[in-house]
């Protein structure tokens, strides 16, 4: 199993959500982070005084898959959260040891 | 309160007399579960006695229950027996609220074990003695064993322990040793510390309010520690204890700190929260004074609340509990200004006080109408005393309360529109502070609701989302009080936290009433250049602020029914009031727009991609002019606020921000966003529209699939025309309009082009464009050349796929055959597509023009996967430039520009007119990874003035002052040396 972490604008999310949905991805839990990355903040001047955004307001969505579906998942949100200009996001995949349905107590992908 | 164990060494039990200890503890052990059984008895009887009758004198009862026990116990115990026989008695000392007997079902009981000198060894067994039996109980007891010494110097360390000091009640034992310290905490009190003391407890409820936030509006109410709660009402207590040493809540009356009316009143909240508070206990069976929702429903059935006139029970549950916590919340504001202007001015001036208005006076520091006949007369008091209580900052008394609900029958359609009335209550709006609300004692009177009846629709309205936290009415009154907080620098920030969000804090919040305390400064230093400075700088700017204020109080009005979209609707009631109210027209306009786009910025700033110019463009066609913009981002950041932590928070705010900085820079340039630009795009559409229907557009017959063919074919024409292109037949190609365009594709088409691209290019041109772009396919670029009659210069247009220095490298091209560039625009097209348009002048040899362009052609193809090649391109250009002579050399130079565009930093450069000046330039640019987005060409005397409008690629706008510097020394060292002549 592998969790992926995907940073995306935040105006993508709808459309990383509905085509995530699409290939039948039940679950994903999303956070709105702000950071930087090569994409740097950028100052905004009104009436002289500067406003500095230094850290990029943008949304974190975590996903845990099974090890054979990562392909398709890290597809789809490159995909859908794509606009071809800078500070599109980035997406992580790490491995996960296990997973726990705290109602049942199943585990594994059995609990995804 | 805090429990605090005292040191007792380990060795208390003695060794010698184990045989016999045992014995006794044995005996003491079943005693003392007689004890706790009968405790448990006594307190079960209460307590079901209670849930079903709502026994009045509970709180006192379960008290009396709990000192019966020690009173027992304690005649009983042989080792207090002891300590007295030994010269060193105890004295047992209620402290918190078991001291001011309010013992609720799951309250601690907090005890001290107080002694004159010395702690007896005894002490140990005394505790297992007294203690125990309350824990089997099941008893949340808590101990304290202290000697008179001890508590004195530690009342002044801790300032909990002074609170429960405060609190203290003889229970039994040595009573002497009770007063011998209560006489030494009251001199010592009353000679040093009651100032300090009094600070203490500000700074106390203060930091409280701010941690649990405010029970009078919240949906979730804390009954305890949040603001309006019981701990309030303590602060009052220990305020006139403080000052005053009184011994009841009587006396709060009796030493006047209370007029009767309002005694009778906090009495009577006092009671109902207590009997919620017990219910809650009980039900949650632990000491629980957070009331959660899955509670509220349960309780208001239980106190017999019903539905009726579409009301849910539940909803006139919480509405009379909030105005309960309301009160106290008032009668504890009240108390705190009274502690803070207790070194000037005496508790009450029994003066009467005039105001500006006759028949309002201000008597022992409350409004009260005098006399109350003149009401029928005057009806226009009732709104004028908010005015006054607005303007001097002035509470009305409990009893001018009730009047106002009294009389507020006499608001009908000709008060409601009598221009001095509209005109208090735009007053009352303006005054509707977080210290001191007016509009919320308006509201809670029953006259908002009678003045702006509408209003009633949206009266405790709850909504069971997670993001209110407050009901419509008070949402509604919050954002009007956030939009005045904007009035003082720093004011939002205190209340909205700025940048650095706290969400406990937040948590339902009540912000810092006043930027007295340090912390609070030093945060605002820091945040010099925050939001909140922002929200005071557009603020003050604004001019006409009434339609702000009034959209604030109105935003959520069509909230009344939940069945339609809330801000049309909100729109419509909006307007029928403000006509009502004789606003002028264009104020209404501007008021309906903010209601009806309450949401469009908030909504645009997390769902559009901001950093796209066509979205600021977008929203600035909206919004048209630069005040309403202003006032509309106001609203927003109110509302937002006013809602709770979730809908507002550093993230959302510099989304928020961004946009409107953006969109601001797009109205104040008046270029793209006029309603005339917005016109003549509009009309621009429409003529392409008509263009693709007629076909009237030059159809062609010879379309050519093949380039290198339209080539050969050209050529032929020129050789027969000497070069002249004035026969338009054959000079296109790939810019046929093959087959007309489906009306749906190109409508989506002219959506997605920048206005503007839309605003300056002529439709025939763009349904060139269109063609072109069509015909693009897979090919990495496709151009077309046209000429301008009898003219040596072409209009080159080329369409291609986006990669950076795509521009710098046709530039190059052109200065590689000679070709002149005279002027230039360079546009997006659709995704990744650049559309550049030439102007350049023709070579020299026009016999030949035709073969030069196809050389250009392979060249550019070549170049624009070869970055080698520019370097032959590079060698040739001027190394020096001699100006005209007779003329002193002007210096090169290069200004860089931030300020002007959101999305661009712009580039401008003077320089002297030579062949490869543009590709000199953009060539640098493209190695410093600059993206040139739009390129303006212009000759001035004989110096050039070029304007790039840049992007790094990396990163946007070029922010960095030294990457600046960079820029400018590099087009600088690119430019040929100047030579005086």
């Amino acid at each position: 199993m592998k969790k992926i972490e995907a940073i995306i604008k935040p105006f993508k999310l709808d459309d990383v959500k509905e085509s995530l949905n699409e290939i039948g991805i039940q679950g994903m839990t999303i956070t709105e982070v702000k950071g930087y990355g090569r994409q740097k903040g950028h100052k905004e001047i009104y009436r002289g005084a500067e406003y500095v955004v230094d850290f990029v307001p943008k949304i974190k969505i975590e996903i845990i898959v099974d090890t054979e579906r990562v392909e398709e998942v890290v597809n789809t949100i490159c995909k859908a959260s794509n606009t071809g200009k800078i500070g599109d996001g980035k997406i992580f995949v790490l491995p996960v040891d296990d997973v726990i349905r705290v109602r049942t107590g199943e585990r594994g992908s059995d609990a995804l | 309160m805090t429990v605090v164990e005292s040191h007792i060494s380990d060795n208390l039990m003695q060794n010698d007399s184990a045989i016999q200890n045992e014995s006794a503890t044995m005996q003491n052990q079943s005693s003392m579960q007689n004890d706790s059984a009968e405790l448990i008895l006594k307190r079960q009887s209460l307590i079901k006695k209670f849930s079903t009758t709502k026994d009045p004198d509970f709180i006192e009862s379960c008290t009396r229950v709990i000192d019966e026990y020690f009173q027992n116990i304690f005649a009983k115990s042989k080792t207090a027996q002891k300590m007295t026989a030994d010269g060193n008695p105890v004295a047992l000392v209620a402290l918190g609220g078991y001291g001011r007997a309010e013992q609720c079902v799951h309250s601690d009981v907090d005890i001290l074990i107080l002694f004159e000198k010395k702690l007896p060894k005894e002490t140990d067994a005394l505790v297992k003695e007294l203690i125990y039996p309350l824990w089997d109980a099941r008893l949340e007891a808590g101990y304290a064993v202290r000697t008179v010494k001890e508590c004195l110097s530690m009342a002044w360390e801790q300032f909990d322990i002074l609170t429960t000091m405060l609190d203290a009640r003889f229970i039994c034992g040595g009573s002497h040793i009770y007063s011998m310290l209560m006489e030494k905490f009251r001199n010592r009190l009353s000679s040093k510390h009651i100032q300090s003391s009094l600070s203490r407890l500000i700074e106390q409820s203060q930091k409280r309010h701010a941690d649990y936030g405010d029970s009078s509006y919240l949906l979730e109410p804390n009954l305890k520690s949040g603001h309006g709660g019981l701990r309030d009402y303590h602060n009052i207590i220990w305020y006139a204890r403080i000052t005053a040493d009184i011994k009841c809540r009587r006396d709060l009356e009796r030493y006047g700190f209370l007029s009767h009316d309002e005694f009778q009143t906090m009495e009577s909240s006092l009671s109902f929260i207590w009997d919620i508070r017990n219910m809650l206990h009980y039900i949650t069976k632990r000491k629980c004074d957070q009331l959660h929702f899955e509670h509220q429903i349960e309780l208001a059935k239980m106190f017999g609340f019903k539905d009726q006139n579409g009301h849910k029970a539940v909803e006139s549950f919480m509405g009379e509990l909030h105005s309960k916590m309301d009160f106290i919340k008032q009668i504890n504001l009240m108390i705190t200004e009274d502690i803070q202007l207790s070194k000037k001015a005496r508790l009450f001036t029994r003066i009467k006080r005039a105001t500006n208005y006759k028949g309002i006076v201000l008597y022992e520091r409350r409004l009260q109408f005098d006399p109350v006949e003149i009401i029928p007369r005057q009806p226009d008091l009732l709104l004028k005393i908010f005015v006054e209580s607005g303007r001097l900052n002035k509470p009305l008394s409990i009893e001018s309360r009730r009047i106002v609900g009294e009389f507020a029958y006499l608001v009908d359609d000709k008060f409601r529109k009598d221009i001095s009335n509209v005109e208090a209550f735009e007053q009352i709006l303006s005054f509707s502070l977080w210290e001191f609300n007016v509009l919320n004692v308006m509201l809670s009177t029953g006259l908002l609701a009678k003045f702006i009846p509408e209003f009633a629709l949206i009266l405790n309205k709850i909504q069971y989302n997670q993001y209110h936290l407050f009901p419509v009415d008070k949402h509604s009154i919050r954002c009007v009080q956030v939009v005045n907080s904007f009035r003082e620098k720093n004011g939002a920030e205190n209340n909205g936290k700025g940048e650095e969000w706290n969400e406990k804090e937040w948590n339902g919040q009540e912000w810092n009433e006043k930027d007295g305390n340090p912390k609070n400064k030093d945060r605002n230093h820091k945040n010099r250049n925050g939001a909140g400075n922002l929200y005071a700088e557009i603020y003050r700017e604004l001019r006409n602020r009434k339609t702000l204020l009034m959209a604030a109080l109105l935003h959520d009005i069509g909230k009344g029914d939940p069945a339609d979209e809330h801000s049309e609707r909100g729109a419509q009631i909006a307007r029928t009031i403000l006509v009502r109210s004789n606003y002028a027209s264009s104020d209404v306009e501007e008021a309906v727009f903010l209601v009806r786009h309450h949401l469009f910025l908030i909504k645009v700033a997390t769902r559009r991609d901001i950093n796209d110019e066509e979205t600021a463009v977008f929203c600035a066609s909206k919004i048209q002019k630069i005040p309403l913009l202003k006032k509309l981002y106001l609203l927003t950041v109110a509302d937002s606020m006013a809602t709770g932590p979730k809908a507002w928070s550093g993230w959302t705010e510099a989304l928020l921000r961004d946009l409107f900085l953006k969109v601001m820079g797009v109205l104040r340039n008046r270029e793209l966003a006029t309603k005339t630009a917005s016109r003549n795009i509009q009309k621009k559409k429409d003529e392409v529209l008509a263009l693709n229907r007629t076909g009237s557009f030059d159809n062609r017959t010879d379309s050519f699939d093949n380039r290198t063919d339209s080539f050969d074919n050209r050529t032929g024409s020129f050789d027969n025309r000497t070069g002249s292109f004035d026969n338009r037949t054959d000079s296109f190609d790939y810019t046929d309009n093959i087959n007309s365009w489906d009306e749906d594709v190109l409508v989506k088409e002219l959506d997605c082009m920048s206005h503007r691209y839309l605003l300056y290019v002529p439709a025939p041109e763009i349904m060139t464009h269109l063609n072109l772009y069509k015909n693009l396919e897979n090919r990495d670029f496709l151009w077309t050349i046209s000429p301008h009659d009898d003219s040596d210069i072409r209009t080159i247009t080329i369409c291609g796929k986006d990669k950076p220095g795509f521009y710098s490298k046709l530039a190059g091209v052109f200065f590689l055959n000679g070709l002149n560039i005279v002027g230039s625009q360079a546009y997006s097209f659709g995704n990744n597509t650049a559309l550049d348009i030439f102007k350049v002048m023709t070579p020299k040899d026009k016999i030949f023009e035709n073969k030069k362009w196809h050389k250009a052609e392979m060249e550019f193809q070549q170049v624009l996967n070869d970055d080698a090649f520019l370097e032959r391109i590079t060698d040739r250009l001027p190394k020096s430039i001699a100006p005209k002579s007779g003329q002193i050399p002007m210096p090169n130079k290069v200004r860089i520009d931030n300020e002007t565009s959101s999305f661009f930093t712009i580039i401008e450069v003077f320089a002297y007119d030579f062949p490869g000046l543009l590709f000199a330039i953009t060539n640098v640019l493209y190695k410093l990874g600059l993206d040139v987005r739009v390129a303006m060409v212009a000759t001035k005397i004989d110096q050039v003035v070029d304007v790039f409008y840049v992007k790094s690629v990396e990163n946007g706008k070029i922010d960095d002052i030294h990457t600046q510097e960079e820029i400018r020394s590099a087009i600088l060292g690119a430019l040929p040396v100047i030579i005086s002549c």
